[in-house]
């Protein structure tokens, strides 16, 4: 047990705490908006 | 004015299968071409990493100049590690009936494609421009 | 909800519309473009030099950097006319059909979903490089690997501008890394470190390895046509792309003449034509342990950089199509304060941590360029097509090319030589890609087709195109 080591379960700690965070955002934008705003956006459109 | 086209609603499961069906077709084609070991692999192959432990390897006999080996070495390597890299050339020989066969396969895929698109966006074009046209 | 409500500009108050933001410059389309790209001469290009030794590598580079001066070239004079987020994904919906679009909006999906795995390995494999060199021996990759997709994928869920504004600085220091090096080795002075007498030797395949070679010599440019994806959070995209895309050319054109002249004088050929680090490994020839932790940031800042750009515009080509319900229409949806197709972002997360993991690197590049070159071969055709069907006159474009059909033409034929290439070597990854393309498209046409709207696709407020 070295400091790679640490820095190993460092990074898997972080990547997994980012896709945690990444996943509860999207499922509270899913619960507070309606999903037609969401889907709403148009090509082009300036 | 031309009928519009509705289309269906698809639900949340098929949404869902759908989106996973793309991904697992790359995965088998991806991965098709490695487990069935039909090209070139940028690694040397495991027998030559072994034969050539058993040969005794000179920089000399790689064909590699006195600069040249001096390079080899400042990178780590020795005859014996070196040869397999060296001696792992590619075989441009080209097969005809393969080449055929590839070149038949983009050549199709592309008419199939461009004939496909072309009859979807006449309808696209109709629905968004109407009838007639020019 | 209140940045909600700003953000759809309604005027009783209430959202209505939500829409990506348009907040980037001509300084972000660079960014993207040669952030995506830099880290192929950092690896991946050396590849080409085992294919065709490293004159022949240095002929394709110059006969690719032709392909791709066409490729910018049309994308310049399309995309300022076509201004949306899918990029070529758009252009092919307005300009061929429904079914070329969603093949190209899976090429652009799949090439720079793996480029981005390919990416992260090699933050992987350097991090164990260096924990090797300072006595570590055997440090698992893995947790970098994730770590640089996670990360990248937060930045780009956060914000598009935050994102490709970090790409700027970490792309201009890579790039600033390779002329260092350039200047480090003194190539005033030749055979005091660069040995390009005693290393260089004719070609070891004759001129057919300079052909076979041209595969992946368009490691050096691959990616750089990704600036078409900002086009609709650009402030001014008829200003902005071609402008950030055309210098992005130039930046590039140095970046790869350097990076050759300087591993091409430092290592043999077969060595190099195998390296996974190449640049790298040239600083630590140079016996400098300056040049080395530079080369190492500039690595490690290059990988980082393109994958970044790849999420950003991997994300914006799925979107789009899920937009149109090419894909299921879940994977349409903005971030009402991010502003950001965050779903799709999230969906492709996974996806590119399997591709790192599962499929070996060189496979995983082959699949990437040829997904691309599959899309250069349709911007050929898809250029034609555009000038036929609107003439110049017809339509207000952003910009016009000169020489037409001649880049068309030139793009078209140096594409069948590259399809040659790759099938001298790698056959099979052709056949398979090919296949991978043949089977989606098949699905498309009998299944997901059903499930999208016909007129509502042409959202262009263009005339009926000449011929339909």
């Amino acid at each position: 047990m070295d400091a790679w080591d640490l820095l190993s379960y460092a990074a898997w700690a972080v990547s997994a705490l980012l896709f945690i965070w990444m996943l509860a955002d999207a499922w509270g934008v899913g619960r507070n908006f309606d999903e037609d705003f969401l889907l709403s956006s148009r090509e082009g459109e300036e | 004015m031309a009928q519009h086209y509705a289309p269906p609603k698809q639900g949340g499961m098929g949404q869902f299968i759908d989106s996973i069906l793309l991904m697992v077709l790359v995965f088998i084609c991806l991965l098709a071409p490695v487990y069935l070991k039909a090209d070139h692999s940028a690694a040397p192959p495991e027998e030559a990493k072994e034969e050539a432990t058993k040969v005794e390897a000179t920089w000399q006999g790689l064909g590699q100049t006195p600069v040249q080996a001096q390079q080899w070495e400042k990178l780590g390597h020795t005859p014996e590690t070196a040869k397999p890299i060296i001696d792992n050339r590619f075989d441009y020989a080209v097969d005809p009936m393969a080449l055929i066969v590839t070149i038949a396969v983009i050549v199709g895929y592309f008419v199939f494609v461009f004939r496909i698109s072309d009859r979807e966006y006449r309808e696209v074009v109709r629905e968004r421009f109407g009838d007639g046209g020019n | 909800m209140s940045e909600a409500t700003t953000a759809a500009g309604s005027a009783s108050g209430q959202p209505t519309r939500i829409a990506l933001l348009k907040v980037l410059g001509p300084v972000h389309v660079w960014a993207l473009g040669v952030g995506i790209v830099l880290v192929g001469e950092f690896m991946g290009w050396n590849f080409s030099v085992g294919k065709g030794g490293a004159y022949g590598s240095l002929i394709a580079c110059w006969v690719v950097g032709l392909l791709y001066t066409c490729v910018a070239m049309i994308d310049s004079e399309v995309t300022s006319t076509v201004a949306a987020a899918g990029g070529q994904y758009t252009q092919a919906k307005h300009i061929v059909g429904p079914l070329m679009a969603f093949n190209v909006g899976l090429y652009l999906v799949m090439a720079y979903t793996m480029l981005e795995a390919g990416d992260a390995l090699v933050v992987g494999d350097l991090m164990k490089a260096v924990a090797g060199e300072l006595g570590h021996a055997d440090l698992d990759p893995r947790p970098f690997v994730v770590l640089s997709i996670a990360l990248l994928a937060w930045l780009n869920y956060r914000g598009v501008f935050m994102t490709l504004t970090v790409n700027f600085v970490i792309t201009a220091a890579a790039f600033l890394a390779i002329v260092i090096l350039f200047v480090g080795v003194s190539p005033w002075e030749p055979a005091k470190v660069l040995l390009h007498k005693d290393l260089l030797v004719d070609l070891p395949y004759g001129w057919i390895g300079v052909i076979a070679a041209m595969q992946f010599a368009m490691w050096y440019y691959l990616g750089i046509e990704g600036t078409c994806q900002a086009a609709e959070e650009v402030r001014s995209a008829g200003r902005s792309i071609p402008l950030g895309t055309m210098s992005g050319m130039i930046t590039l054109l140095i970046a790869a003449s350097l990076t050759w002249y300087v591993a091409a004088g430092l290592m043999p050929w077969e060595y190099l034509g195998q390296a996974i680090t190449p640049l790298y490994d040239a600083a630590k020839l140079t016996g400098s342990g300056t040049l080395q932790v530079i080369l190492f940031v500039g690595t490690i800042f290059s990988a980082i950089a393109s994958a970044n750009g790849c999420i950003n515009d991997a994300s914006r080509a799925w979107f789009s199509m899920g937009r149109d319900r090419y894909l299921p229409t879940w994977f349409g949806a903005v971030h009402p304060r991010y502003r950001t197709p965050y779903r799709a972002i999230l969906f492709l997360i996974p996806i590119a941590v399997v591709f790192a993991f599962q499929a070996p690197l060189d496979q995983v590049i082959s699949f990437s360029i040829l997904s691309g070159l599959l899309g250069y071969t349709f911007m050929s055709f898809n250029m034609m097509k555009f000038r036929k069907q609107w003439p110049l006159g017809s339509i207000k474009r952003g910009y016009v090319h000169p020489f037409h059909p001649l880049p068309a033409i030139v793009l078209l034929v140096l594409c069948i030589a590259t399809y040659f290439a790759t099938f001298l070597g790698y056959g099979a990854t052709l056949v398979a890609v090919m296949a991978f393309y043949i089977l989606a498209s098949a699905w498309f046409v009998f299944h997901r087709y059903k499930f999208v709207r016909r007129g509502d696709q042409f959202t262009m407020p263009w005339p009926r195109p000449k011929g339909y």
